[in-house]
């Protein structure tokens, strides 16, 4: 039992109540929130603004204090323990270096608390400095830096202390596009081969797949869904987990049949059968999920017809919306061929791969 | 949900008592302030309602005498307040709007007056227009009498009008330059932008100044009592209650009528202008703002502001050249007599007290003053509001009441019983005769008491332009609350620090009407040997105190400057660029 929870960071049933603002009335940011952090695990916090991500971050890192739960480390309630008391280190979304220090004074700062001896800081900061790819930048001031490169010294100021867990709140939002995409391959890398417990905060869903070992949906303080990238993009358990992650086509359907978990149904004139996870009767309402890339569109009259209300040709990919009988349906073709491009306004065929289909209960 | 709600305080009340430094420190600030602050000005109100006091405000609100002291200083702050705020408001906007040359000296000169000792203007302002003034009966010939109303409104405006200047100064700067630009492009003239744009936006700073000097105007001693004459006010009169009839129950009594008008500015000051300023200083200015080139605005604002600067050398220089000569404009012969008496004569003793002294007070206060922003604007718990209302009442109250306050709590010795240990002495005699280090103790504490205020604000203004999670993230590398404090935050409002650092410094070694019942024969204190100096027409060795004085927080100026240091070295970079 005490094995097992060594390494491990666990949420129980945490709240986070703030007072308005305002003075008026209070605001519940996180709501019973349990939660379980395997050791060396990346996992992301992902939802839209104001969802709580932030608060259960800064209740993981204790500069909040739960209104009500537990958070547990190795088994040890540390609800109320104070933040500089840990072990863990925070990346801001503001960097937040410390703009009177150097390059170098910045990422020795943790191990002078520590009062780690000269040498020794001397060489750890040296060592995450090359890791970091910022030799030479040591003795340059924040301001004197790139986004980028402030972006480097503060994950590497949190690297070199190493912590017990390392907190992220989207820390790569200041960045621009590319810088961004760069940013997030070193974090996962350095991760991966430092093997830190990271909790991640973002609401870039790309970032959060691209990055993570299991990601946490979170939606008015409340966690949604908490499971594998691809688990979350293949089955959604409700409709905004699945609009929040990707895009998705909403179909209603009715309930034909159900055997053994198999429930039959008819979907733009085809007869499937999906998995459940849910139990649902004959006659029940539906909607399924199909994913973009599920749909296909060909000229074929066998096929039930849409409309092209739009289409966009994007190079490696195509992207439609078109119109089945009043409800519109985002259709993405990849490497779409020549004779496969579709114009506005034509009829088109339209088709399915059956086995994507996923149901949800409304 | 309910013991949710009710949980709240107590796990603000867990997580600070969890700092034991934290929960320490702000058991002590509050300790602090209620002993030197509010339990003064507790005892001064407690007193004046007494029965004597009571019979007292009787008679004085019904006394024409008494009503007539109350209008007079009534009368008098409003003058002042708009002629300060007027004369402030015209020398910003000339040095901010106007293109012209000399302007970075005169702004220097505006300055002069924050560091000048209180009689230095009134009496330089008396040699030069007073009966026998040199400039009014040596040059013009007249026989002008100077005394009262017309030359308390001189003396007080050209000691307090800086504050009025750099306030509305910073704030002009601070207005968007666009909007400006914008009106111009939109066709509006010069005079129209300035009535419909820059006077609407500045109406909060305007007001805010005429509040500050109405507050500072009716609590001032020192030049009433140079300058007065006839023209009585409530300082006067409390100051002639102490000094001259020994009556302390008159004298609080007198206070609280002089406390209620202060106290009542400071409030409006503090919950309605500081809500409605409309100008935002945190925005970047988007242009250069528009000057004013067209020569016949340029060069007449031009002459408003040169003539205010060659006034203020004026009266300065009267104040350096009264120092040098024996009876300055009676016997004009070079002398350093008034130097000795200062230096190695009977002033010498009150010279090295009072610098000692405010060198005491001043790091404590400037201290003080950055762990009370500290606490207030970074730190959540209930009553912040309070501890920054509290230490700013050290300012808005009348010095004259603080003074009196600490006589009547600390003239004796505070003790309190306990079950099992009996009488403690808790705070022992701080004041009067046969007091502890000869009442320096309680002048000590005035000192902090009068400058922690101005340090207080400007940390305050210093700490909310600084990201909290700068702090947060030293927190999370594992420094506690002090070690941050020491290495992140203090470094991070180094200017502001230097700023209250000086403030506390000029404002101990000037004040007057906070510490003058509380010198004894054993801490002399220079403003009060200034005065009797003046009192008894000795103006030469009261201008060698003066510039003795100036010189010395000069110095000091120089000495905090390369102590403390005025920057951050977070704006080194910024020249060296990357
Ligand atoms: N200190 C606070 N006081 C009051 N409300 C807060 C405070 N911090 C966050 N909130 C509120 O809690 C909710 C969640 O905030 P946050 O955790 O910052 O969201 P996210 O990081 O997901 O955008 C928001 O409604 C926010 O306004
Ligand atoms: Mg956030």
């Amino acid at each position: 039992m005490a094995n097992e929870q060594v390494g491990t960071l666990v949420l129980e049933n945490v709240s986070k109540i703030f007072p308005q603002r305002d003075g008026q009335g209070e605001v519940r940011a996180v709501d019973n929130v349990s939660l379980t952090i395997h050791e060396g695990e990346f996992l992301t916090l992902l939802g839209p603004s104001g969802c709580g991500k932030t608060t259960t971050l800064r209740l993981i890192s204790g500069f909040e204090m739960p209104s009500a739960g537990r958070i547990l480390l190795d088994g040890q309630d540390i609800s109320h323990r104070p933040p500089n008391k840990r072990d863990m280190a925070m990346v801001f979304q503001s960097y937040a270096l410390f703009p009177h220090m150097t390059v170098f004074n910045n990422i020795a700062y943790g191990l002078r608390i520590q009062h780690v001896s000269r040498s020794e800081i001397k060489a750890r900061v040296d060592k995450v400095l090359d890791l970091m790819g910022l030799h030479n930048l040591g003795e340059r001031r924040p301001n004197e830096l790139s986004g980028g490169q402030q972006q480097r010294v503060a994950l590497a100021r949190s690297l070199v202390v190493e912590p017990r867990v390392l907190l992220f709140d989207e820390p790569l939002s200041n960045l621009d596009a590319k810088l961004r995409v760069q940013m997030r391959s070193e974090i996962r890398n350095i991760q991966r081969r430092l093997n830190i417990t990271s909790v991640y905060v973002t609401h870039d869903q790309v970032e959060a797949m691209a990055l993570s070992d299991r990601v946490v949906i979170m939606n008015e303080g409340q966690i949604e869904q908490i499971d594998s990238p691809e688990e979350i993009y293949r089955r959604p358990v409700s409709r905004f987990v699945a609009d929040f992650i990707g895009r998705a086509n909403f179909l209603p359907a009715t309930v034909e049949a159900v055997t053994d978990e198999q429930v039959t149904m008819t979907l733009l004139g085809h007869k499937v059968t999906a998995r459940a996870k849910f139990a649902p009767a004959v006659g029940d309402q539906l909607t399924a999920v199909l994913r973009p890339e599920a749909l296909l569109l060909k000229s074929d009259p066998n096929l039930p017809q849409a409309v092209v209300k739009q289409a966009m040709y994007l190079g490696a990919s195509s992207e439609y919306i078109v119109d089945v009988d009043g409800q519109e349906l985002v259709v993405v073709e990849s490497d779409p061929s020549t004779e496969q491009i579709f114009r506005e306004d034509q009829m088109v065929g339209i088709s399915f791969v059956a086995e994507t289909v996923h149901l949800l209960a409304q | 949900m309910n013991h949710l709600i009710r949980g709240r305080p107590i796990a603000e009340f867990r997580r600070i008592i969890q700092d034991p430094v934290l929960f320490i420190g702000l058991i002590l600030v509050v300790l602090f302030v209620s002993i030197t602050i509010l339990s003064p000005i507790y005892a001064m109100v407690e007193e004046s309602l007494t029965e004597e006091g009571q019979e007292l405000f009787d008679r004085y609100l019904s006394s024409p005498v008494y009503r007539n002291i109350i209008r007079n200083t009534l009368e008098m702050g409003l003058i002042v307040a708009a002629t300060g705020t007027a004369l402030g408001f015209l020398l910003a906007y000339i040095q901010v709007k106007v293109a012209m040359p000399f302007k970075r000296l005169m702004h220097i000169t505006y300055l002069i007056p924050i560091i000048s000792p209180p009689f230095a203007v009134a009496s330089a302002v008396l040699l030069l227009l007073g009966r026998n003034g040199i400039i009014s009966k040596g040059w013009l010939g007249v026989r002008y009498d100077i005394y009262g109303l017309d030359g308390l409104t001189l003396v007080l405006t050209l000691s307090y009008f800086t504050v009025a200047y750099m306030n509305l100064k910073g704030m002009m700067q601070a207005l968007d330059p666009a909007l400006d630009e914008a009106a111009t492009n939109l066709g509006a003239s010069k005079f129209r932008i300035f009535r419909t744009v820059t006077i609407p936006m500045l109406i909060p700073g305007i007001a805010g100044s005429f509040l500050l000097l109405f507050v500072e105007a009716i609590a001032d001693l020192g030049n009433p009592l140079v300058m007065g004459g006839n023209y009585e006010v409530l300082s006067t009169r409390i100051y002639v209650s102490i000094v001259g009839l020994y009556n302390t129950t008159a004298a609080a009594v007198l206070s609280v009528i002089l406390l209620v008008p202060s106290l009542l500015v400071f409030m409006v000051q503090r919950y309605w202008i500081s809500r409605t300023s409309v100008v935002s200083v945190t925005g970047k200015p988007t242009g250069t703002p528009q000057q004013i080139t067209h020569p016949l605005v340029r060069w007449p604002l031009f002459a408003v502001g040169i003539c205010a600067s060659l006034f203020i050398l004026l009266v300065y220089g009267t104040i350096f050249a009264g120092a040098f000569t024996k009876i300055l404009n009676v016997n004009n012969e070079f002398t350093l007599d008034h130097f000795d008496f200062v230096i190695n004569g009977y002033g010498s003793e009150a010279m090295k007290d009072t610098t000692q002294l405010a060198a005491i007070a001043t790091p404590i206060a400037g201290l003080l003053g950055m762990i009370i922003a500290f606490l207030v604007v970074r730190k959540k718990f209930m009553g912040r509001a309070a501890l920054d209302f509290a230490t700013m009442l050290g300012i808005a109250v009348p010095g004259t009441i603080i003074g009196i306050g600490y006589l009547l709590v600390f003239n004796t010795p505070n003790e309190i019983t306990l079950p099992l240990l009996g009488t403690i002495e808790v705070i022992p005699k701080l004041t009067g005769g046969r007091a502890i280090f000869g009442g320096a103790g309680a002048i000590i504490l005035v000192f902090i008491v009068r400058s922690t205020p101005a340090a207080l604000r400007a940390g305050v203004a210093a700490l909310s332009q600084i990201d909290p999670s700068i702090e947060e993230a030293s927190i999370s590398l594992g420094a506690d609350n002090i070690g941050t404090f020491r290495r992140i935050t203090l470094p991070l409002i180094r200017p502001a620090f230097f700023s209250g650092l000086v403030y506390a410094f000029a404002r101990s070694m000037t004040t007057i009407s906070a510490i003058i019942f509380l010198t004894t024969s054993r801490t002399k204190i220079m403003t009060h040997q200034i005065l009797n100096e003046v009192e008894n027409g000795r103006y030469g060795n009261a201008f060698a105190y003066c510039v003795i004085l100036i010189g010395i927080v000069l110095t000091a100026i120089v000495i905090l400057s390369v102590a403390v240091g005025t920057t951050t070295g977070a704006e080194k970079s910024i020249e060296g660029g990357a």
